[in-house]
């Protein structure tokens, strides 16, 4: 399997938004390819690994998959540090979580690593008839800002693999030929692979 | 107003139909999955040696049971509640061998858990529950609910949210009656403490409790001298500033308490022991291991107080040693971590590592590390607050 790649990718990736937005859902379907109506509230962060292969390169995601409650925004930077790429999420049908990916998106301009690749996903599209957030509001935001942006629903699965898939081709066109200086290598590492975890906050 | 007493006892009737487990026939296999059900009636997934260990978990929970009534036919009923004894050994004055003597016993039979039964009469006597609630008028409780209902606020919004997915599947919790339960108790705690609200975390901690405590109103006073009284102040606050400072707290006392190989090996993989120690310390412990697992803790943390948290952190660390060193790969260290928490079904097999290989540590000690970790909390929390508030004013 990994004979059709040259490359060997591993990229931490980090997924932000308020509370209920379906941050877990959507790292479950893309995972799993599952989805339950009632997912477990995810307290501090859960953490999930999974290996995509595209034609070029396979890529391990570590995914950090954080807590949306405002208050657990202290214990963030300590999962988006060394992120090479980031999700922030917000829920179609309330403008709040809108708001708040917003300031997310800022945060993370500030404070992430600047090379980081940023997406902004509107989930729940399932539940169009409850929307609050139009698509060209999502759209018209991540334009201005450099995001890449898409609709998603876990629920139904639209557009979930394209995001995770969308990361990993950005991840790869990003990712030098060559060994870079001042790039971590992994630990006892093996031929090209090669960790996107790049500078600290 | 809220459910009668037979709704009330509804978790309880739920501990007395424990049944023996069998693993099926298809599943005979040690490797392979099975979905079975553990003595507090939360679906988990393992091979067949986790359920034959849980079986024996329940066998010896009998044994434990046996061994307290054996102790009350001796000392006499409630001999465990009586002042002297559960205020510990600091009343020296009226200290006598009888007390002195039960104090020792009582502590070493709860490090080796108290039967289910128990548990409600022990925890709400031995955590000071029972006291805070003797300090306010008998109708508090209802009281508290008859003024909260029908109000609405972010606190009651998100406890909303999160009543369907705390424990989903429950057979008692995840039932319109639990969540009913749940919600009266989390929303009765966040009008009491506004400091606190509500705080994702505690919707798992209040659910256990409802689980073992005979009554909501109990499950209402355990969370409430639990956070009042057992934990670091500021634990569930606005900014989580005390669940920092046990986070430090916490790092330090790795490097010290288990061989510095493994301090130094994490730290070199970039490992921040905070990353799986948060949810531990917030949900104690009860997201992470199996129930019976859990349970155990608290019964020592509501004896003991908050050092039991860190005796316990250290021990999964401490377990698994070996294998964390040779990890070359902070997810691998997670995966690690999970898959042991998951499967410790022998609440023992965790709790003598945490109590006979970690060494001795007092509260006293404990609570010196916090008050020399806070001002580095606060100045960061500080430090993070003016820089967030200097985005907010480039913004406009």
């Amino acid at each position: 399997m990994a004979r059709t790649s040259n490359k060997n990718i591993q990229a931490k990736l980090v997924v932000l938004g308020d509370m209920g937005t379906g941050k877990t859902s959507l790292v479950l379907r893309f995972i799993k390819g599952q989805f339950n109506d009632y997912q477990e509230s995810t307290i501090g962060a859960a953490f999930f690994t999974q290996v995509l292969s595209l034609n070029e390169a396979t890529i391990k995601f570590d995914i950090w998959d954080t807590a949306g409650q405002e208050r657990y925004h202290s214990l963030a930077p300590m999962y988006y540090r060394g992120a090479a790429a980031a999700i922030v999420v917000y829920d179609i049908t309330t403008m709040d979580s809108f708001v708040r990916a917003k300031k997310w998106v800022q945060e993370l301009q500030k404070q992430g690593n600047p090379n980081l690749i940023m997406f902004l996903a509107g989930n729940k599209v399932d539940l169009e008839k409850k929307r609050e957030v139009e698509f060209e509001e999502g759209e018209q935001y991540a334009k201005e800002n450099g995001l890449v942006f898409l609709e998603t629903s876990a629920k139904t699965a639209q557009n979930v693999n394209e995001l995770f898939y969308e990361i990993a081709k950005r991840l790869v066109k990003s990712s030098p030929p060559t060994r870079p200086g001042g790039m971590k290598l992994h630990r006892g590492s093996r031929g090209t692979e090669r960790r996107l975890f790049c500078c600290s906050v | 107003m809220y459910g009668t007493q037979s709704k009330r006892d509804l978790a309880l009737e739920f501990q007395s139909q424990i049944p023996i487990l069998r693993p099926s026939i298809h599943s005979r296999r040690a490797n392979l999955t099975v979905k079975f059900q553990d003595l507090y009636m939360f679906t988990v997934e393992g091979n067949v040696d986790d359920v034959n260990v849980l079986n024996e978990v329940r066998e010896k929970v009998r044994k434990q049971g046996r061994v307290w009534w054996a102790l009350e036919a001796n000392k006499g009923a409630n001999w465990y509640l009586e002042p002297s004894i559960s205020e510990g050994i600091a009343l020296k004055s009226s200290l006598k061998f009888s007390t002195l003597a039960n104090a020792i016993t009582l502590k070493r039979l709860i490090r080796k858990g108290i039967p289910p039964l128990l548990r409600p009469k022990v925890w709400f006597s031995l955590s000071g529950a029972a006291k805070k609630k003797s300090t306010v008028p008998e109708s508090y409780y209802d009281d508290l609910l008859k003024a909260v209902e029908g109000k609405v606020t972010p606190a009651t919004r998100q406890i909303d949210h999160d009543l369907p997915r705390t424990f989903p599947g429950h057979p008692w919790l995840d039932t319109p009656e639990g969540h009913a339960a749940l919600r009266r108790v989390l929303v009765g705690y966040s009008f009491r403490d506004s400091d606190v609200g509500y705080c994702q975390g505690l919707n798992y901690v209040a659910a256990l409790l409802l689980l073992v405590m005979k009554t909501e109103e109990d499950a209402f006073w355990m969370l409430a001298v639990l956070l009042e009284n057992v934990l670091v102040n500021d634990c569930y606050t606005t900014n989580l500033s005390g669940c920092h400072v046990e986070q430090r707290v916490f790092k330090d006392l790795l490097a010290k308490k288990c061989p510095s190989r493994i301090a130094t090996h994490l730290e070199a993989l970039d490992f921040d022991v905070s990353l799986v120690a948060t949810e531990w310390f917030l949900c104690l412990f009860s997201k992470s291991l199996p129930s019976e697992t859990t349970l155990r803790v608290w019964d020592v943390l509501f004896y003991e107080g908050a050092k039991v948290l860190f005796h316990v952190a250290l021990a999964i660390f401490k377990m698994k040693e070996d294998e964390l060193l040779l990890t070359h790969h902070v997810g691998d260290v997670i995966n690690i971590l999970q898959k042991t928490t998951h499967h410790l079904f022998d609440p023992d097999e965790l709790l003598t590592v945490a109590f006979d290989k970690i060494g001795s540590m007092t509260t006293n000690t404990i609570s010196k590390q916090r008050k020399i970790q806070e001002p580095a909390v606060m100045a960061e929390l500080d430090q993070r607050l003016r820089r967030l508030n200097s985005l907010k004013l480039e913004d406009k």
